[in-house]
């Protein structure tokens, strides 16, 4: 067999492998109980819940991911290699450590007076922003930095032998010639927020009906051995997750500026 | 008018030392070096992409050294030109004037005005992306010249272009620099479009500034063999000289085992009478004499043998040596000439050297070690 045959069979072999987990998954398919969970006050609320937090956290993410990136991107500081490595964080330390830090930094002084002079964020919606928002702001930052470092620093110092300020540079020149990668990185960040579960748990509990996020909703069902209202909920997340794999795709398609 | 003044500035281990020069107003000044001789450093310090780590920037008396970019008042075109892609041809050029907040009755102007005498009429509502390299050069001039900034920062912007094309270009930009009174800063390390746009040019090797001033002086009389040897020149002797009671100036080649008489007796020569010198000329000043015509041992004249032969278009290099040594003297002439005095491969010639062409360089000068070796 060929080198080239190996290859392809392996890239087969990946995408057999999950296949086959997203098709077993019709097994335990009942179309009766697809329109019954789908239309449920509690799925329709982990659904809203899901997204609406979802939303929130990337919105923020992606607010303060822009400066950020556009700092680390074209800019030396003291300190711009511990500001590159600590984006890593999310990646590297399980989403669980991540929450159980959360929840250990609010049983903390300054936590303590937060909690009491600012918002609630132990088992509340906000602790599942906050839970989204801590596991991808360092992706969004992350992204948003390769899409910008693909832009040339020539454009901006063009822009500013014609007249143009920083900040005009900025939101003339980088901020549309990157909008494909923010928005890729936005979609990407929601997706990931929109599916993140580990965190959220640790924090925001898992309360039907209170915080019960889409992924925690799979987590109770399971647990209660509801099996076919666990595919349907799994498979609402797979299908939300392929088609912004799509967009993401579809965004990714753009010229190089180098 | 710009003055660059002891500029130092420093990319990574590369050093630019003690740069100086000066652009006069509605002046071309042309910065000449090989590829990594600090000239792109240089100018990027003057735009401020770079802070110098010393010297002064001064425009129009203005001290702007430590001046943010935006405010110094200097338009620059990079060597890829940087068009905005994500604009048509018409943002692109009116860019600097949105940027500063101007009203649509200026935009037009502007826009009429420039397009007309760059004609590029027609791509007005094109993308950047869609324009040929001489579309795109034309462009970016116009955008630069629209900023109203009076001194314009040229960095190779033509090193992409096929020669037709770039000859186009180079008149384009005179007739561009009369007609918007622009003063020009510009890097290249093209020879002839140097000596052709620069009124002024300044030459810099390794870093340093080699020579400057006058384009004609500085094509005239290199300072040192390095810039000779960078102009292209290879014809250069290390000579003895001494002056003679006569008032003549001659200089005795060991490498070519000639003499030859270098300077007329009114010249005033700066060092001792009997000094070191390199002497250096053109190859296009070499003249081939006519052998049935031409006295052999006359002033100046030496017997060769052609080595090789190059034809260059209409032109012929040939490379010959002098029949008492391999020490070779490479000259340029007329495809037509040469075939009439029958000059080819292993063929005897008559090599004169005349002594208004020999430019002198003081042995003190670095690497004075000049005498070419046959190849």
């Amino acid at each position: 067999m060929t080198f080239k045959r190996i290859s392809i069979a392996c890239s087969f072999a990946t995408f057999g492998l999950y296949g086959i987990l997203v098709l077993s998954l019709f097994y335990f398919f009942r179309g009766d109980t697809l329109l019954e969970t789908l239309l449920s006050e509690r799925t329709l609320f982990s659904v809203r819940l899901s997204v609406v937090a979802a939303t929130i956290s990337t919105l923020i993410s992606i607010l303060i991911a822009l400066p950020s990136a556009f700092a680390l991107s074209r800019y030396d500081f003291p300190g711009k290699t511990a500001v590159d490595t600590i984006l890593e964080l999310p990646m590297i330390v399980s989403p669980a450590a991540l929450g159980a830090m959360l929840l250990i930094f609010f049983n903390n002084p300054l936590g303590l007076w937060i909690q009491d002079h600012g918002a609630q964020f132990v088992f509340t919606f906000y602790g599942i922003v906050l839970a989204q928002f801590v596991t991808i702001c360092g992706v969004s930052t992350r992204l948003i930095k390769a899409a910008m470092d693909e832009i040339p620093v020539r454009y901006e110092a063009v822009a500013r032998t014609l007249g143009a300020s920083p900040g005009k540079a900025f939101l003339t020149i980088t901020l549309p010639l990157s909008r494909r990668g923010i928005l890729a990185a936005a979609v990407l960040s929601w997706a990931k927020a929109l599916g993140e579960f580990g965190a959220t748990i640790t924090i925001a509990g898992s309360m039907a009906m209170k915080t019960e996020t889409l992924p925690i909703a799979i987590f109770m069902r399971l647990s209660s051995a509801e099996i076919e209202g666990t595919v349907v909920l799994i498979l609402v997340l797979v299908s939300i997750g392929l088609s912004i794999l799509y967009v993401v795709r579809f965004l990714s398609r753009g010229a190089s500026y180098a | 008018m710009l003055e660059v003044t002891g500029l130092s500035a420093r990319a990574g281990s590369f050093v630019l030392d003690d740069a100086s020069l000066t652009v006069l107003p509605s002046s071309c000044h042309v910065i000449l070096g090989p590829t990594g001789s600090g000239k792109t450093l240089l100018l990027e310090s003057v735009i401020g992409l770079r802070k110098p780590e010393g010297g002064k920037i001064i425009l129009d008396g203005q001290d702007i050294t430590d001046l943010q970019i935006e405010r110094r008042g200097l338009s620059y075109v990079p060597q890829d030109l940087a068009l905005f892609p994500h604009m048509t041809v018409r943002e692109n050029i009116l860019y600097p004037v949105r940027i500063r907040g101007s009203k649509h009755d200026a935009e037009n102007g502007i826009v009429r005005e420039l397009v007309d005498s760059l004609g590029i009429g027609h791509l007005l509502d094109r993308s950047v992306r869609n324009l040929s390299g001489g579309e795109r050069q034309r462009t970016a001039l116009a955008r630069a010249v629209a900023s109203g900034c009076n001194y314009l920062i040229l960095d190779e912007p033509l090193s992409a272009l096929h020669e037709s094309l770039k000859k186009e270009l180079w008149y384009l930009l005179k007739d561009l620099q009369r007609r918007y009174d622009l003063a020009l800063l510009m890097v290249t390390h093209d020879l002839e479009e140097a000596f052709f746009l620069g009124d002024t040019v300044t030459v810099i090797l390794e870093g340093r500034v080699r020579q400057q001033g006058e384009k004609a002086d500085v094509y005239e009389h290199p300072a040192s063999v390095d810039v000779a040897k960078f102009l292209g020149i290879r014809n250069l002797f290390n000579v003895r000289t001494e002056r003679t009671a006569d008032g003549f100036l001659w200089g005795y080649c060991d490498d070519l085992r000639a003499t030859f008489r270098l300077l007329r007796p009114e010249l005033k020569l700066a060092r001792n009478e009997t000094s070191s010198f390199v002497v250096g000329i053109r190859p296009e000043d070499v003249a081939i004499l006519d052998p049935e015509t031409s006295e052999p041992c006359g002033t100046n004249i030496i017997e060769g043998t052609v080595r090789n032969t190059y034809e260059n278009g209409s032109f012929l290099t040939l490379i010959a040596s002098s029949n008492t040594s391999s020490t070779f003297v490479e000259a340029v002439l007329p495809r037509t000439m040469a075939k009439k005095l029958g000059v080819s491969r292993g063929s005897s010639v008559l090599l004169r050297l005349p002594e208004e062409s020999f430019f002198l360089i003081d042995s003190n000068s670095p690497q004075t070690s000049s005498t070419a070796r046959l190849p």
